[in-house]
């Protein structure tokens, strides 16, 4: 059978022409979507271990500072929320990232030994800690990290406390975290009487009650209660969270960096591809060819770099997750899970960065006038 | 062979703001089926002047008629490259990347048919060619006789009713200028095509039943050969 030529066949073929200059721009378009699938991989797998905590420990509303100042918020307010209607259970808690040792840095939890909390995680061994004691438990994955077992002694900030257990928590942040008794934690870091935020467990929705009003007459009643403090729900609190913010702001800014690097680099090798074939795209206009059939043909040369390189560098951004999954400094916040959306995404960010990339260089190609283009040496 | 396919009136250009002008009212008309001949010296305007009559360029006054519709205006430019004027070039121009057949289906990507039949119908011409043996070969290949084959091929891929050949033995040796001369007449002939070939080469002019010599933009003379029939030689 004859060989049949397509413009995609012929744009593959012009992108094989120049063999070492197509795969050093796929290294490049791998290595920028590559990052972006990492980062912004990081950040989401972050925001949702924190919404798996919420959800593993039974929270519905989380009560925060309407500011940003953190652990602000004072602890005998969890009185007035127990009284109100919509409310079970109420339990004020800190949360702070503390340096264990010079290498390890984690996520350190303060609890009252009777929060509800306690029912998500799994005791692997030993006991909870008590309130007013000297004592701490461990997830599984930083007891691992940091070698320590029940029995042994941990030195936090210049205060030594005896490890009562290790858990196994419901998220990946929990799991690599260390709980300490609220008091220790107010002593330890000079904020005795104050907290992070209430979490807060809702009783169940009453019949004919729809749950997304149920919330909202809660929040509203935890509002009134409570002047000056917000009540959050805790999905949305996993996505509000300022340390979530920042992940994603940081992985969005770097990966925007990278995506540009990218970009320049097809847009040049495009640049360079249309100088050198001016005379070629002179010979397609002679022949007849459109405008418009010129620019699909340097458009869909980008556009195939950009697909090539983004899924190269897909399996790169998911390579780079699974290694920082298993990392002692950064198993604790992200997990290998690699969501289709986040595959979605990439493709679509690959896929924008060729067509940009692409646009310039084939609106010259597409302008050119054919007796021009043929005179060209 | 009575009605005009083509039609120049007046037709004038310039380069460069006017200080260079490559055509001074050239007025002319071509019927359809007709093989002319345009020699001049180099800087005559010949080429020029088939840039203009193959829709290439625009003038700069004066107008370029396709069966009595006005080039660019009446008729788009590319419409009319596409579908009713085939382009030879002295350099063949054929795409490096490509092979033989694959060049010859260049000029109908853009028609509404399908991959098949644009390959059928390119492997039909090739064999028209001689070239049934050389289609999987890549212009570089092929030798310069078999690569203007191939560009004659593609030039008529699209069956057009103008042929423009510019030069087209101009970098073939004189076995192949022959040949080449030979098939262009006698595609012209037997598929009642216009032909018109712009050459320096005095026997190729002279052979053509029509020759039209160009010095400096204008036409110089313009007359129909006593031995018309007479197929041209290199």
């Amino acid at each position: 059978m004859a060989v049949q030529l397509s413009l995609v066949w012929f744009a593959c073929k012009n992108l094989k022409r120049r063999r070492l200059r197509t795969l050093l721009t796929l290294g490049g378009i791998a290595m920028a979507i590559g990052a972006f699938v990492a980062l912004v991989g990081f950040s989401r797998s972050f925001e949702h271990e924190w919404l798996r905590i919420y959800e593993s420990g039974g929270t519905d509303i989380a009560v925060v500072q309407k500011t940003f100042l953190n652990t602000s918020v004072d602890e005998s307010g969890v009185a007035k929320l127990t009284a109100l209607s919509t409310v079970a259970r109420a339990t004020p808690m800190i949360f702070n990232m503390m340096d264990l040792t010079p290498e390890i840095n984690a996520l350190v939890y303060g609890w009252k030994a009777d929060s509800f909390e306690f029912d998500a995680l799994t005791m692997k061994s030993g006991r909870r800690f008590r309130d007013g004691q000297p004592e701490l438990i461990l997830g599984d994955l930083l007891a691992s990290n940091l070698n320590k077992t029940v029995g042994d002694t941990l030195t936090i900030e210049g205060s030594s406390f005896k490890i009562t257990g290790v858990f196994h928590g419901g998220s990946a942040l929990e799991t690599g975290a260390a709980i300490l008794p609220l008091d220790q934690l107010q002593q330890l870091s000079s904020l005795q009487g104050k907290a992070t935020a209430f979490h807060v467990r809702l009783r169940p929705v009453p019949a004919r009650e729809s749950p997304e009003h149920y919330l909202q007459t809660a929040q509203a009643q935890i509002e009134a209660a409570l002047p000056g403090l917000r009540a959050v729900p805790a999905a949305e609190r996993a996505s509000s969270n300022q340390l979530v913010v920042m992940a994603h702001a940081v992985a969005w800014g770097t990966s925007s960096i990278a995506l540009l690097m990218g970009i320049l680099g097809i847009a040049n090798t495009m640049a360079m591809s249309v100088f050198e074939r001016t005379r070629e795209i002179g010979i397609l206009r002679a022949l007849g060819w459109k405008r418009w059939r010129i620019l699909l043909l340097i458009e869909f040369e980008a556009t195939a770099l950009a697909f090539v390189g983004g899924i190269f560098g897909i399996a790169l951004g998911w390579g780079a997750l699974h290694v920082l999954s298993t990392l002692p400094q950064t198993a604790t916040i992200v997990s290998a899970d690699f969501p289709p959306m986040l595959f979605l995404e990439s493709l679509g960010v690959a896929l924008l960065v060729g067509l940009a990339a692409g646009a310039i260089p084939a609106c010259r190609g597409a302008r050119l006038s054919p007796v021009e283009a043929l005179r060209h040496d | 062979m009575t009605n005009p396919i083509l039609e120049v009136r007046d037709l004038q250009k310039s380069y460069d703001q006017g200080q260079i002008e490559a055509l001074r009212g050239v007025s002319l008309s071509i019927l359809a089926g007709e093989y002319v001949a345009i020699s001049g010296p180099s800087g005559s305007g010949k080429s020029t002047l088939l840039q203009l009559l193959g829709g290439l360029d625009v003038p700069t006054r004066g107008q370029v008629l396709f069966r009595n519709s006005i080039l660019g205006s009446s008729i788009g430019l590319d419409t009319y490259r596409s579908q009713h004027v085939g382009f030879i070039f002295q350099a063949f121009h054929l795409m490096p990347t490509l092979r033989a057949i694959e060049n010859v289906q260049v000029p109908m990507l853009g028609v509404a048919a399908s991959a098949k039949d644009r390959a059928a119908h390119a492997e039909a011409l090739l064999c028209e060619m001689g070239l049934e043996h050389r289609m999987s070969q890549y212009p570089n290949q092929l030798s310069a006789g078999e690569r203007q084959r191939v560009a004659i091929a593609r030039a008529l891929a699209n069956n057009p009713a103008i042929l423009l050949a510019d030069e087209p033995t101009g970098n073939l040796d004189s076995v192949n200028s022959a040949r080449i001369m030979e098939m262009l007449t006698g595609i012209q002939s037997k598929r009642g095509m216009t032909l018109i070939v712009v050459t320096h080469e005095n026997e190729i002019a002279n052979s053509a039943p029509r020759h039209i010599r160009i010095r400096d933009g204008r036409i110089e003379s313009d007359g129909r050969s006593s031995h018309a029939s007479e197929r041209p030689r290199a």
